[in-house]
């Protein structure tokens, strides 16, 4: 005869079993809710750490062309006008813009530049050359390639060009740095002309290896990003 | 003839489905496009035949280092319509003031620029001939490895590693290597190697 208590253990037993099926699959749940905050909390400290531009409340809404790849036509720009509260400030307005570019339009196809790339810093100087300082990811996380890289610089290029008439020509930082290329192909060390009022042809005028003579005062702005970053 | 399969090393560039590396199917390009320059009489030389990543100076110095040469490098993209090609040549530039002859390496492409727009059309028409929805004229890109290449230099970029399968590539190999060996023989005759303009006359590089 099986004793009592062997009776009792294995009634236990079973309920035990039959709660941890009942339970498993809310645990499941908590877990990967759990793990979604993580993430989720990981990216928002990310950009929390990053400098955001400032709006003003008193800035005035302006038609701008934001310049996103074409879905129709294979490795072109199309221009596409948004309503942006933008400064009169053309540092704060440079900020403004590339961050809605930035963001990206809202077909994710036509992205140009990486979705989780960010602007670090941004200064113009006063002969109209302006320091565009991005985070790594505009380096790693975008397709590799000429056409794709290409496109990506075309439009940051362009989308000064049309709402930030005092850039003249850009520097391209990453994480503070000068690069040799933006991933592999595009070449970084050259200021690329911004507009055409720059008719004295910087673009490749100037071409700066890293660590090589940068004019004067592209030089110091270029070091100050470059500590500021390394603060 | 210096032909560069672009990356290589621990820098695989590109990458696709079924474990594709722009490396290694660049490496593949290069060897067929050698065969087929050298069965039209050029001599071909790669800036890497293994595994190695050479930097941009030393591929540059590969053709650099000698008179009359021309530089092709080469790279499959992540992106674009797949099974086309496009050809690049460095933008416009100004070619620097100097008082020695000799070229600047920073700006070594500025005087070859108008023989490698000349060697990059003929390239891109073959291109053209024979991947339908390639462009039908080359493209300007400031692509680094041009910009130090004191020789006719071009870059050819195929779409694409996102391939369903290999064998997409593989069947774009013979068509690659035959444009370029056509572009290249139809570019010989015109190639003359261009001076450089100093105070008091003009020398050759």
């Amino acid at each position: 005869m099986t004793p009592k208590w062997t009776v009792w253990l294995g009634g236990v037993l079973l309920a035990a079993v039959i709660a941890a099926a009942l339970y498993f699959p809310a645990l499941r749940r908590q877990v990967n809710k759990a793990k979604d905050l993580t993430e989720k909390t990981a990216e928002q400290a990310r950009r929390e750490l990053l400098p955001v531009a400032p709006v003003s409340t008193g800035d005035p809404m302006v038609k701008v062309k934001m310049f996103w790849g074409s879905r129709g036509q294979e490795g072109e720009l199309l221009p596409v006008v948004v309503e942006l509260p933008l400064s009169r400030d053309p540092a704060l307005r440079a900020k403004q813009v590339l961050n809605t570019l930035l963001a990206g339009p809202v077909d994710a196809e036509s992205r140009t530049l990486p979705p989780d790339a960010a602007l670090l810093a941004f200064y113009i100087l006063p002969d109209g050359t302006a320091i565009a300082d991005f985070s790594d990811e505009i380096r790693t996380s975008i397709p590799s390639g000429i056409q794709s890289e290409q496109l990506a610089v075309e439009s940051i290029v362009r989308t000064l060009e049309d709402n930030v008439p005092q850039v003249l020509r850009l520097k391209i930082l990453i994480h503070g740095q000068e690069a040799d290329t933006l991933a592999g192909h595009v070449d970084l060390t050259q200021l690329f002309r911004v507009n055409a009022k720059d008719a004295a042809g910087t673009q490749l005028d100037n071409p700066s290896p890293p660590g090589s003579s940068l004019p004067g005062p592209i030089r110091k702005a270029v070091d100050t990003v470059r500590r500021a970053t390394k603060r | 003839m210096v032909l560069d399969p672009a990356h290589g090393g621990t820098d695989q560039g590109a990458r696709g489905t079924e474990g594709i590396s722009e490396s290694d199917e660049v490496l593949q390009f290069a060897t067929a496009t050698k065969r087929a320059l050298e069965a039209q009489g050029f001599q071909v030389i790669l800036t890497r035949e293994g595994n190695d990543n050479p930097s941009f100076d030393d591929r540059s110095a590969r053709a650099n280092a000698q008179r009359g040469a021309v530089f092709i490098t080469m790279h499959i993209a992540s992106t674009g319509l797949t099974g086309t090609a496009r050809v690049y040549v460095e933008p416009d530039a100004p070619q620097a003031n100097n008082i020695t002859g000799l070229i600047p390496w920073d700006r070594a492409q500025a005087p070859f620029l108008s023989l490698s727009r000349k060697l990059g059309d003929l390239v891109q028409q073959e291109l053209s001939k024979r991947f339908k929805g390639s462009p039908d004229t080359l493209q300007t890109a400031p692509v680094r490895q041009l910009r130090t290449t004191a020789a006719p230099a071009i870059a050819v970029e195929i779409s694409s590693v996102a391939v369903k399968e290999r064998a997409e590539l593989d069947r774009m190999v013979p068509g690659v290597a035959e444009s370029i060996a056509r572009g290249l023989t139809d570019f010989r005759p015109t190639y003359v190697v261009p001076t450089i303009p100093v105070p008091g006359g003009s020398v050759q590089p």
